[in-house]
């Protein structure tokens, strides 16, 4: 697959923030990307459908960097987990593609967010965030934990609740003081987390 | 539910179980009902689309009576989630309308299991709370609670990613591990 060069990607981006993928044409891609058809078809000779799978290709690319970065600079699980919840829901929730296409193209989105598509998404998660929690948990709770991180995130994404907004700070740390942590406590065996923190002082599991 | 109407959605149900969502029309919903096209658009003016947004409203009242009937007898939390768990898994994966229409034409049905998903939810939290107040700390905020555990029954049953719903074991290791542990259940 050709990489998106990132020109042609955020050009792209900002029409689908436009039009949606319906009527995008690579007319409008190339004009909004200031380079000529003929570049963007040697670019993407698979047309169309090529060029948006490179786009998801590369924003997806875009929220791991993020999330890798959050996630990485925290000192705590706790810390780790809000830090991976809010860039999430930021980067997702004020993506302005996903905005139009949410409310506008729904049919494109929401297959990946339930059934065989939410199986994927969990899995790709839950695969990219595992060794985050493994700096504090054996492999398999980690592994078990990111899945379940993930759940809530995309849980509370889909159809937020008055009180828990993941664009708010505050409510996505006693989100994940009040209920992630203790499932994750839970699911390493009493006391999981912070026990296995406090018998190895100082050594990274 | 007049009889009619009731008479109506059973035939347009049974429509999408033949053809499917798209290829059901209600001349032949009519005509399976034994009504004139006049009865269907008097109960449904909205017409196809409100037909078939009954149909999917019908069907799913109907997965929650069956899912109820199962957990009823239920008397801990523990039980109620693990047997409905089990029970909506089981149900799901042998819904052969439900599945050919998650394969071939789900875009009528993923609003609904979605972003507006927040009906079957409250649904589910609403029976919850019972079972969850016997069993939290007094102060806990019960609503909340039962909240989250809807949504994450109805995430795992979606999706149930690294879970083997069918295997009992697995059931109860999600239950008493993550399920009733975030909420501080059991310790």
């Amino acid at each position: 697959m050709a990489t998106a060069p990132s020109q042609v990607v955020e050009a792209t981006v900002r029409c689908l923030a436009r039009m949606g993928t319906a009527k995008l044409t690579a007319e409008d891609v190339a004009t909004e990307a200031r380079i000529s058809r003929a570049t963007l078809y040697r670019t993407f000779p698979g047309g169309k459908d090529a060029l948006l799978r490179a786009v998801v290709d590369a924003e997806v690319t875009r929220l791991c960097s993020a999330l890798g970065a959050a996630m990485g600079a925290a000192d705590d699980l706790e810390d780790m987990l809000v830090a991976g919840i809010l860039t999430a829901a930021r980067a997702v929730g004020d993506h302005p593609a996903v905005a139009y296409l949410l409310s506008h193209e729904p049919g494109v989105v929401l297959p990946h967010l339930t059934f065989g598509g939410l199986e994927r998404l969990l899995a790709a998660a839950g695969g990219f965030c595992a060794p985050y929690f493994s700096r504090w948990l054996e492999p398999d709770d980690a592994a078990r934990a990111a899945e379940w991180a993930a759940r809530i995130a995309v849980s509370y994404f889909l159809c937020p609740s008055a009180r828990v907004r993941l664009d708010d700070p505050a409510a996505v740390r006693r989100l994940v003081r009040t209920y992630v942590v203790p499932g994750i406590d839970a699911l390493c065996g009493r006391g999981g987390s912070r026990e296995l923190a406090m018998s190895h002082p100082g050594e990274r599991m | 539910m007049t009889p009619a109407r009731q008479r109506i959605i059973e035939a347009a149900y049974g429509c999408v179980a033949a053809v499917g969502f798209s290829r059901t029309t209600v001349e032949d919903t009519a005509r399976r009902a034994g009504v004139a096209r006049a009865t269907v658009y008097r109960c449904f003016p909205g017409g196809r689309d409100e037909l078939l947004a009954a149909v999917v409203a019908w069907e799913n009242a109907r997965f929650f009576a069956r899912l109820y009937e199962e957990v009823r007898e239920a008397t801990t939390l523990t039980e109620v989630l693990e047997l409905g768990l089990r029970f909506a898994h089981r149900d799901i994966v042998s819904h052969d309308v439900l599945q050919r229409v998650l394969q071939s034409e789900p875009h009528l049905l993923l609003p609904k299991l979605t972003v507006e998903a927040a009906g079957t939810q409250q649904r589910i939290a609403r029976f919850l709370e019972p079972y969850l107040r016997q069993e939290l700390a007094p102060g806990a905020d019960v609503g909340e609670g039962a909240d989250l555990l809807a949504r994450m029954l109805l995430s795992c049953i979606a999706a149930p990613g690294r879970w083997d719903l069918s295997d009992p074991l697995q059931v109860s290791l999600l239950v008493r591990g993550e399920l009733l542990g975030s909420l501080g259940v059991g310790r």
